[in-house]
């Protein structure tokens, strides 16, 4: 298994879709951070203000929106399998189909984890110094803010497992890319909007990314930490075991 | 299973796609230490039957092995089988090398094989390209390269001879050669039989599916060698050699053309039905329109005395 994981890091980093993910996620996340600082100055904003724990804990939840590019990398690293056939290989060199599945179960978290902590050092590179320009005094350690932090490496982890599980279940590159961005874009941000569904909008996964942070832009209810991340993981998880059992085993022709 | 080792056993082997049954109850042997041609023309299903074999296509009947096992039960199956398969995709972003390197890694090779095998093949060159700018004829290269990689006793290469130019081909024989004479077991299919006749020692020859023909080539040479006569008495001779068993086909005026008995059968029915011979030569057979009469789908006889004047 060791052998396949580090052969599956090794068809990520010989091509450079990973550094364009990797740029663009850090680019969110600066852009992200710069709004939410400048925003904060606004009194009519969203935004606590940034000299509040609320406010500062917002600020460094923005590496969040890592999460959905980790997830797209995910799905691509899967489908592109069977886009550009190199799935004829790699089932010839492992023919239980399912150990390459779990192989990327593993790959592409730890990949996610690397981009989390690479857009946690991005805003804390922006927050510090801005902030300190401001007169406001952030200590890293206080206010729940190495909590938040971590949330945002767990979150973009995860992600990585509900790539790889919807790319798993629907092969097809361009299907799992769209279903991906239209469901976090579109459908998500939509449902958590619907009064009559916030019993359980918590449970989506978008919420229950949310919920690692503690910190989101719509009013609502989280799960706890670990509960968002056992849902997160779980979603993952549920979807590449549909699909190691529909799909991945079908005909390579 | 110690006997079994590089025998390649196809067993009942049957898929259908839809309404189309692209494999039908096909068996068929390759021994260790030969080179067999997979022979069809295209869509005769070779390319999913070399599928099943190598587990990438789930059969709905049959079973196939190599060495005695199924290919999803091999141990180190890139070791034991290398494959190069019609359509074998690579990433055309990554370069010839990088993508041995990944299956180097995962087979537990030395990196050192990758540029060993790429050597091999002639890809030296250009191997740190991106495969996207490769052409047919290297990315055939690249295929076999792969397959090379576990130095494995059993090679399956689908139309390994496309995309190669004359030259390329003539390589590809030189570099199949080696291998057989090492032990190799090599199973290589084709839909032309004179792109890999003076390469294989036995032919499997399928059609829609089915198995048409097993056996070496010099066996289906003679069997369809053929003795043509000239006599005055043209009905009286085939009527004996029908009666015989033979099969004849009227060959010009004076000629009969006789196919399934050899020559010297043929002069003693003549003799003993009292028919004056006024020359009786036998025929080494082409291989080649052998072929295509055994994959046509017309029947064999009129098929094979085409253009015979």
């Amino acid at each position: 298994m060791a052998r396949l994981i580090a052969g599956e890091f090794e068809k990520l980093l010989s091509t450079r879709l990973w550094l364009w993910l990797l740029l663009g996620s850090a680019g969110l996340t600066a852009l992200y951070a710069s709004l939410t600082i400048v925003n904060a100055d606004n009194p009519d904003t969203w935004v606590y203000p940034l000299s509040t724990g609320a406010g500062q804990r917002t600020l460094f939840s923005v590496g969040q929106g890592a999460g959905s590019l980790v997830a797209v990398l995910g799905a691509i690293g899967l489908t592109s399998e069977f886009r550009h056939r190199t799935a004829t290989a790699t089932f010839l060199a492992t023919p239980r189909r399912s150990r390459v599945v779990a192989a990327k179960l593993v790959t592409f978290p730890l990949l996610g984890a690397a981009y989390g902590l690479v857009c946690v050092v991005v805003t804390i590179a922006i927050a510090l110094p801005w902030l300190s320009t401001k007169n406001i005094d952030v200590s890293l350690v206080a206010h729940g803010i190495p909590g938040t932090l971590a949330g945002v490496i767990a979150g973009a982890t995860l992600f990585g497992l509900v790539g790889v599980g919807i790319g798993a279940l629907l092969r097809d590159q361009v299907g799992a890319v769209v279903v991906l961005l239209v469901y976090l874009f579109v459908a998500e941000p939509i449902l958590t909007r619907v009064e009559a569904f916030n019993a359980w909008t918590p449970y989506l996964p978008g919420p229950a990314a949310s919920a690692l942070t503690q910190v989101s832009l719509t009013n609502q209810d989280f799960l706890a930490p670990w509960q968002g991340g056992l849902v997160l993981a779980g979603y993952g998880l549920a979807l590449a075991l549909a699909g190691a059992r529909l799909t991945i085993r079908r005909d390579v022709m | 299973m110690a006997g079994d080792k590089g025998r390649v056993m196809v067993d009942g082997l049957t898929k259908t796609f839809g309404s189309v049954r692209a494999v039908d109850g096909l068996s068929f042997a390759v021994e260790p230490g030969s080179i067999t041609g997979f022979l069809g023309p295209n869509g005769a299903g070779k390319t999913t039957t070399l599928r099943m074999l190598l587990g990438l296509v789930t059969p709905d009947a049959g079973s196939a092995t190599i060495s005695g096992r199924p290919y999803a039960a091999l141990t180190a199956p890139s070791d034991e089988v290398g494959a190069a398969l019609e359509a074998t995709g690579f990433h055309p972003a990554r370069s010839g090398r990088a993508h041995l390197s990944v299956y180097c890694r995962i087979n537990g090779y030395s990196r050192r094989r990758a540029d060993e095998v790429l050597e091999a093949v002639g890809l030296t060159e250009a191997a740190r390209r991106p495969v996207g700018g490769y052409s047919l004829g290297m990315r055939q290269r690249l295929a076999l390269a792969a397959a090379l990689l576990g130095d494995p006793p059993v090679l399956v290469l689908d139309e390994p001879a496309n995309g190669l130019d004359p030259e390329g081909i003539a390589w590809l024989r030189g570099l199949l050669r080696d291998l057989a004479a090492r032990g190799c077991t090599v199973l290589v299919s084709s839909h032309v039989l004179s792109e890999v006749q003076q390469l294989v020692d036995r032919v499997v020859i399928v059609n829609n599916g089915r198995l048409v023909r097993q056996g070496s080539l010099a066996e289906l040479s003679a069997e369809h060698a053929t003795v043509l006569v000239r006599t005055p008495q043209v009905g009286q001779f085939r009527a004996a050699l029908e009666q015989a068993g033979a099969r004849t086909v009227s060959a010009g005026r004076d000629g009969v053309r006789v196919l399934g008995m050899d020559a010297t059968e043929v002069g003693d029915r003549a003799f003993a039905a009292g028919v004056r011979l006024h020359a009786l030569v036998s025929q080494a057979s082409d291989l080649e329109r052998v072929f295509l009469a055994l994959t046509s789908d017309d029947p064999a006889p009129a098929a094979a005395e085409k253009g015979v004047a």
